[in-house]
């Protein structure tokens, strides 16, 4: 219960952060940080893999709802929701708790922001892929992907040493 | 039986993830002929109402900046109008004539004001929601600008929000615009990139112009009255067939500061409309009996 509470509110805050800051960062004209995806990237250990599948779907779908892009953000954070169920699986630590945290304090550092790096790639990759479909520039859009994944791995990164610290 | 089962419960995610693309995916392709889904913008209520209350909160930090500017404007334009009347009066010897126009003029055009409350410049595809809807007399193909120039043509309209193609939408957004006092014609394309830079297509090679004129709009469509200043030719280039000149032109709207914009509705859109289908009626008629 404690933890259903604990993602609704984190889905709450991700979202209005996200369509009411992050969606007008754009720096130095190729880097948005798309935060958001720090939602599905903490889903504890062996959560079912429909229920993250179902709140993947819906935090894309109403940050698209928000930003004028339907299914944009939802089809791609669909995706990195199924990568994270069985990703998540190669980072934990041997004899962890079934249900482990997904975080900086549990997994490591190294490990946490590997793995982090990895979906956030993906996931940028995809989302300006998708975004960019009439008007196709390869390089723009790694420059776009790469910059946008590395300045949200930095707020993750931040927002990891606070929490980890409590 | 049971072993379908079994696989159905280990399995049953990718069933789930599938399902969940295909959505999505179905709403990313209908995106653009998104009447149907209207819901899943931010022309619907609930998204407009929040955007509006932050741009509410944000209204209070640029709006003196902001009031500057149009009174700078103002007084421009007062000047221009007392030069002008001056000169017309020199000539006609008739100090009201001018007024009677202005007001004719004014009379065919019915003006809504409206607030910004959603507005993006990221992509190429921008699109701006205002406060004014279909109860405030809004309809699809209306103009909108602001105190300082154009700003896009009315896309989409629910009961109290509207969406906004603004100038700066690289695939939908195209104004006829005129070069002031010259008369060649021309199309106002934005190619993404820095939002005060947009170019005008089509020129005529036997266009007559000078740098830093002003662009205005042409009035052909009945979209927009003639004369709305659109911007300043910075740069002429030939167009890559070399058949027509292509402006680079510095906005005069400031999208990136945008509040108070105002939704040109013309009352004789439904007329003009009503005569030329009146007319393609009349011609598809003549050419279906011989």
């Amino acid at each position: 219960m404690a933890r259903l509470v604990n993602r609704l509110g984190m889905f709450v805050v991700l979202l209005l952060v996200q369509v009411l800051v992050l969606n007008h960062v754009w720096l130095l004209n190729v880097a948005t940080p798309l935060l958001y995806v720090y939602f599905a990237v903490t889903f504890p250990r062996n959560t079912e893999k429909g229920e993250v599948l179902v709140w993947c779907f819906l935090l894309g779908l109403f940050i698209d709802i928000f930003s004028n892009t339907p299914g944009l953000a939802a089809s791609a954070l669909t995706l990195i929701g199924m990568i994270q169920t069985y990703l998540v699986e190669l980072f934990v630590p041997r004899d962890s708790a079934e249900d482990l945290d997904v975080s900086a304090a549990t997994l490591g550092w190294g490990k946490f922001s590997t793995m982090s790096s990895m979906l956030l790639l993906v996931y940028c990759l995809l989302f300006f892929l998708l975004e960019a479909f009439n008007f196709f520039d390869w390089q723009l859009w790694l420059l776009r992907s790469v910059c946008s994944a590395a300045l949200t791995l930095v707020l993750m990164l931040a927002i990891e040493s606070v929490r980890s610290k409590r | 039986m049971r072993n379908l089962l079994d696989f159905l419960k280990d399995y049953y995610h990718w069933l789930l993830f599938v399902l969940l693309e295909v959505v999505s995916g179905f709403l990313l392709f209908q995106y653009n002929n998104y009447q149907a889904s209207v819901w899943f913008s931010s022309a619907n209520a609930v998204t407009g109402k929040v955007l509006e209350w932050t741009s509410e909160a944000t209204k209070f930090f640029n709006q003196s900046q902001e009031n500057e500017r149009l009174t700078r404007r103002n007084l421009l334009l007062e000047q221009h109008v007392d030069m002008l009347r001056r000169r017309y009066m020199a000539l006609t010897y008739d100090s009201t004539a001018m007024e009677r126009h202005e007001m004719t003029f004014l009379s065919q055009y019915n003006l809504i004001p409206a607030k910004v409350v959603d507005n993006a410049l990221g992509s190429k595809e921008n699109l701006m929601t205002i406060d004014k809807g279909r109860a405030d007399g809004v309809a699809v193909d209306m103009g909108v600008a602001c105190g300082n120039g154009v700003v896009g043509v009315v896309y989409l309209v629910s009961d109290h929000y509207s969406v906004v193609i603004p100038v700066l939408n690289a695939s939908s957004s195209r104004i006829s615009c005129a070069i002031r006092n010259r008369g060649s014609f021309g199309y106002l394309h934005w190619y993404g990139g820095d939002p005060s830079v947009a170019y005008v297509e089509d020129v005529p090679r036997h266009a007559k112009f000078k740098l830093g004129e002003w662009v205005v709009t042409s009035g052909f469509s009945s979209i927009f009255p003639s004369g709305v200043s659109v911007g300043k030719i910075e740069q002429a280039y030939n167009s890559r067939d070399g058949l027509s000149y292509k402006l680079k032109i510095r906005l005069s709207t400031d999208f990136t500061n945008l509040r108070d914009v105002v939704v040109i509705s013309d009352k004789s859109i439904a007329e003009r409309a009503a005569l030329l289908q009146a007319a393609r009626d009349s011609i598809n008629k003549i050419t279906g009996e011989r």
